[in-house]
């Protein structure tokens, strides 16, 4: 049950990423704009809804509570779904979960996939797995309906488009309406883009043999799946096809509907700022021989790819995620670089904490590093009190503990702090500074510095040190001399 | 006359010692009786940030010596190294002296000196909040149509200290009007020496501040930015300075004691970097 995760990566370097996002103008500020917006909705929902955050602290403690009985739910889970007619997998790597995917739909001659939004799929890259195999898939998300005809990845968790702004939008729907043979929308005007992807996906949801789901919770007790969505896409996925597979990481297990009461509003709330979300898509068993709802044909498809093995860590609360995005749209990194730059699936701050961890810091493991200026600003956000900022630090502190930093970066710290672990070494640390600061001083200031201090000086100045520090001023004038006013 | 240790910071006390000595005054006016711990350097946050935790354990347990002398309050220069100490010190010192495989009663002996000590810290204005009694030899006279001051309120003192009305009320009484500029909640971008590692990201966000800052500064006529971190002053000021848009950057306890004297605050603001 511990194994490492894998997850997709953007094969670009740092630096070539970041250095992309800081040179895209459009897409800064359209994120920008999105994040503020949905930062400020969230703060203005909790204002007009009296028991929102002692509801959203229940909601924490029955998320830990499935946490820590995580295998017996998991267990409850799959006999329950089994009971209803469906059949449940236990993917324990995105590997196995592409492939448990792929030959159900290759059994059943599956040609057309629709597909809610999920995260799940984007990290086990599930699309290019079935697309390889001849299926067709078409993502009925909004946003992921943009990017997909942009050929891109989401670039943020709730929003995938959010970096698109409509004019962009416009242009792709144009282009696909002629391949589609459809009349392409006549403006910009988000209505009548709306209008247009909801028409071209009708055709998509008749003609489509197999829905693919991910998964908002899933209730153990009664074997649900819980999606929640804002556009009722999940509605159409779940009933139009006759096949259904969900795929949904085992963190989502709740005990019951008790404890999905409160969580239920929490990624809505939180995300976007809205009490709930617009549609609840529940799947609770296949439909029955005399019955209406529910698909002929339901697979569960439970993915670990390294979720498991943050149990009984310091990192377990990690598995509480929600993914409302709540952290993204606070992260003042985030709002500069967007989600694209990260390199991963999961952006923002969880995505600097989770990346890494699922793949035990096998990928792209700068992300703790370059990504967060401990502002703490994920912390005050995160509605499941997940511990970001401590987590981030820890991750560092691995970082160095396992040789992933530059050696010349850790002979500074060390020769930094032992110097600086006694006045006579700081003293004297200073007066070594003051003698070599008279290189990189011009006009006053210091221009250029040495080692660490170089990457300041890109950008900014910085005084030269003080002629007289404080300390030495003190000992001067006042030490030993009781303590008299110090005038000017 | 209540005794106080004065915690200046390292960047106070290398790069604005002028703050410490404005500290110094401010506190003495209000019937502090300052003692200075000479021994004092850096709290270790730079090194804590980074994850070097063992570092940052060496210069916390000197930090602690320093400061253990006296049982008297602890007044910090610094919001984000006052919460360094408060918040920080307890956990840290009990890790690293358990992932250096330590005897487990030192850890938690190191762990409760932290916790002593970190009780006895507040950042000047929360001590000058509680202080009693006015400034004695303090003019202030009521600031009337003077000119006004952008406040910032760096992250740490916001998030993890949580004082984020003291320095303005602080500053209100010494009749220095402050606004807060838009998007106030987001990071200018210091990060400690994240500001060094990645200073295209951190530029980013000092520029996205300081157009936050300057739109502020416009609509309220305000003639300089204050704040009780020193790191974001230094980031935002040294920025301003390469960009050649200088605007006049000053410690709370600058303010504090020009308006002490009596002074108006846009007298003779110093425009650093332009010597």
């Amino acid at each position: 049950m511990k194994a490492t995760g894998t997850l997709p990566q953007d094969p670009r370097p740092w630096r070539q990423r970041r250095d992309a996002a800081l040179a895209d103008t459009t897409m800064r500020t359209t994120i920008g704009m999105v994040t503020r917006r949905l930062h400020l909705a969230r703060q203005t929902v909790y204002q007009g809804f009296p028991t929102g955050e002692s509801d959203r602290v229940q909601s924490v403690q029955d998320k830990r509570d499935a946490i820590k009985n995580m295998e017996a739910l998991l267990a409850e889970f799959r006999r329950s779904v089994e009971d209803h007619g469906g059949r449940t997998y236990l993917a324990r790597s995105a590997a196995d979960a592409v492939e448990i995917v792929r030959t159900i739909a290759e059994t059943a001659g599956v040609r057309r996939v629709v597909k809610t939004k999920s995260m799940a799929t984007e990290e086990i890259e599930l699309n290019p797995g079935l697309i390889a195999s001849g299926i067709q898939v078409i993502e009925t998300d909004l946003g992921e309906y943009i990017i997909q005809r942009a050929g891109e990845k989401p670039s943020h968790i709730l929003a995938p488009a959010a970096h698109k702004n409509r004019q962009a939008v416009q242009t792709l729907f144009q282009s696909d309406a002629r391949n589609a043979g459809m009349e392409p929308p006549e403006s910009d005007d988000p209505t009548v883009l709306t209008r247009y992807a909801r028409e071209r996906m009708r055709q998509e949801f008749l003609e489509a043999d197999m829905g693919i789901t991910g998964g908002n919770f899933l209730v153990a007790d009664t074997g649900s799946v819980v999606l929640i969505t804002n556009e009722g896409n999940a509605d159409l996925v779940t009933s139009c096809p006759p096949i259904l597979v969900s795929v949904v990481g085992v963190e989502k297990l709740l005990k019951d509907w008790q404890a999905l009461q409160h969580l239920i509003q929490q990624p809505a709330m939180n995300g976007v700022g809205q009490r709930l979300s617009s549609y609840t898509t529940i799947v609770s068993g296949t439909r029955p021989a005399d019955g209406v709802e529910g698909p002929q044909d339901w697979h569960v498809v439970l993915l670990d790819n390294g979720r498991t093995r943050l149990l009984d860590t310091r990192y377990e609360d990690v598995l509480s995620c929600i993914r409302c995005g709540a952290c993204l749209n606070a992260c003042p990194v985030f709002r500069q670089i967007g989600g694209h730059a990260y390199g991963s699936v999961y952006s923002g701050p969880i995505g600097i904490v989770e990346t890494p961890l699922l793949t035990d810091l096998t990928i792209l493991p700068e992300l703790p590093s370059v990504a967060c200026t401990m502002c703490h600003a994920c912390a005050d956000a995160c509605p499941m009190d997940i511990n970001l900022p401590g987590h981030i630090v820890a991750l560092r502190q691995e970082k160095v503990a396992r040789h992933l930093t530059a050696q010349g970066v850790d002979l500074t710290y060390r020769w930094w702090a032992r110097q600086w672990a006694t006045p006579q070494g700081y003293r004297r640390s200073i007066r070594l500074a003051r003698f070599g600061q008279r290189f990189y001083r011009k006009q006053g200031l210091l221009q250029s510095g040495p080692g660490l201090a170089r990457g300041w000086f890109k950008t900014r100045t910085m005084p030269p040190i003080a002629e007289e520090t404080f300390g030495e001023w003190w000992n001067k004038t006042r030490n030993g001399e009781g303590h008299k006013y110090a005038g000017q | 006359m209540e005794a106080v240790s004065l915690f200046v910071t390292c960047l106070v006390d290398m790069f604005r010692p002028e703050a410490g000595r404005a500290a110094l005054r401010v506190i003495e006016r209000r019937g502090g009786q300052v003692n200075f711990p000479v021994d004092q350097t850096c709290c270790g946050q730079f090194s804590y940030n980074a994850g070097y935790q063992h570092e940052a354990a060496l210069l916390a347990r000197h930090w602690i010596e320093a400061f253990e002398a006296t049982r008297d309050p602890i007044v910090a220069l610094s919001g984000s190294c006052a919460a360094m100490v408060v918040h920080i010190y307890p956990e840290l010192l009990k890790e690293d002296i358990e992932a250096q495989g330590g005897d487990e009663r030192d850890a938690a002996r190191w762990q409760a000196r932290a916790l002593a000590v970190g009780q006895r810290v507040r950042e000047l204005s929360q001590w000058l909040l509680h202080a009693d009694g006015s400034p004695s030899s303090a003019q202030s006279p009521p600031n009337g149509d003077a000119p006004s001051l952008i406040y910032h309120l760096g992250c740490h003192m916001r998030r993890v200290l949580r004082a984020t009305t003291e320095a303005p009320s602080i500053l209100a009484q010494s009749g220095v009007p402050v606004h807060e500029p838009a998007d106030d909640d987001q990071c200018c971008g210091f990060g400690g020496t994240y500001s060094m590692t990645e200073p295209m990201v951190s530029t980013a966000l000092a520029d996205a501040k300081w157009q936050c800052i300057q739109e502020k500064a416009k609509e309220v006529s305000a003639v300089g930015l204050t704040s009780a971190d020193l790191g974001c002053l230094l980031h935002l000021e040294g920025r301003a300075v390469r960009q050649g848009t200088p605007f006049p950057c000053l410690h709370l306890a600058e303010v504090l004691d020009r308006r002490d004297q009596g002074r108006p605050i846009g007298e003779n603001l110093p425009l650093r970097g332009l010597s």
